[in-house]
């Protein structure tokens, strides 16, 4: 087993940003596909309608139920496992996914403002719902990492001074770079030069002169460091999707391993 | 088959002789109300 390097630039509960390395672009990649793919999350996958008096059809209805992402607690339930929800609103009133009564206190609509349907005088949705939990592949309402992408770590080197009469043109670059060249570097968003710290470049509006006035500057991948965008739909945090997804992959690879040692 | 009038608004049931009409006040326009069985939707 060989040990990665995690560093966090930004984490919250339901978004992070992290560098991971030393890694492979294909490893990477893996885990990017892990986390939207093969993470199982609760989805609403039948509808029993027992009143449905809104202007919409009981079918477009089902499809924004299954849209609901639902907290789904790693470890507690199996792929296939079912828990039942409830709905009734009388209008005239906004039916929310707040309104969505569930049999399992550990499956819950994640966020309560979502709107499922604007009821009016005289309309009703009153509706049973069955949640499965499955993976991504099976279906794009039962993925939990919804942004998921990564990019290389970026080095910026200043490779001498800018011309006295040169343009005066921003240098665009977008995603994080690791300081490597303090010296040249003034404060911007925070973030004091130092060598070998994170920056994201939003830090310095992503123009590369704003960190490094009158330097002309190159920008190098950084081989085998990358950098991750996740963002959960709140049905769990993005440390349990990202272990989760790893999870998915050892498994596989043990799999693997075991049947072909035959 | 049951139906509403679209006038007077009551429960109509038809049969074979009486044609189309509501029997209370005589209205042609029925209207085919959603059945109260419980209707099972897959969400696909």
């Amino acid at each position: 087993m060989e040990d990665y390097e995690v560093q966090f630039v930004d984490r919250s509960e339901r978004s992070a940003r992290f560098v991971v390395r030393p890694i492979t672009p294909a490893f990477a990649n893996g885990i990017r596909r892990a986390m939207i793919a093969d993470v199982p999350t609760f989805s609403i996958d039948t509808v029993r309608f027992i009143e449905n008096s809104s202007v919409m059809f009981d079918e477009q209805i089902g499809l924004r139920l299954g849209l609901v992402p639902l907290t789904t607690p790693p470890g507690e339930f199996e792929r296939g496992d079912e828990v039942t929800l409830s709905l009734d609103v009388e209008g005239p009133e906004t039916a929310y996914s707040g309104d969505l009564v569930s049999s399992d206190e550990l499956v819950q609509p994640a966020d309560e403002n979502i709107p499922i349907i604007d009821l009016k005088e005289e309309q009703r949705l009153e509706l049973e719902a069955d949640a499965v939990l499955d993976v991504g592949k099976e279906h794009a309402k039962h993925q939990g990492g919804v942004a998921v992408s990564y990019r290389h770590l970026q080095a910026v080197e200043v490779v001498g001074d800018a011309g006295e009469f040169d343009d005066e043109e921003p240098e665009i670059l977008r995603g994080v770079i690791e300081e490597q060249a303090a010296d040249a570097a003034v404060e911007t968003g925070g973030y004091e030069p130092e060598n070998g710290q994170l920056v994201p470049t939003e830090a310095f509006e992503h123009d590369l002169t704003n960190r490094y006035p009158g330097k002309d500057v190159e920008v190098t991948d950084i081989d085998g460091a990358f950098v991750f965008d996740v963002e959960t739909d709140g049905s769990f945090s993005v440390d349990e999707l990202v272990v989760e997804a790893i999870g998915t992959i050892e498994d596989r690879a043990t799999e693997l391993k075991e049947s072909i040692q035959l | 088959m049951s139906y509403k009038c679209s006038r007077c608004k009551r429960d109509v049931t038809l049969d074979e002789y009486g044609g189309v009409r509501c029997p209370y006040c005589g209205h042609r326009v029925l209207l085919k109300e959603r059945s109260r069985d419980i209707k099972e939707v897959n969400v696909e």
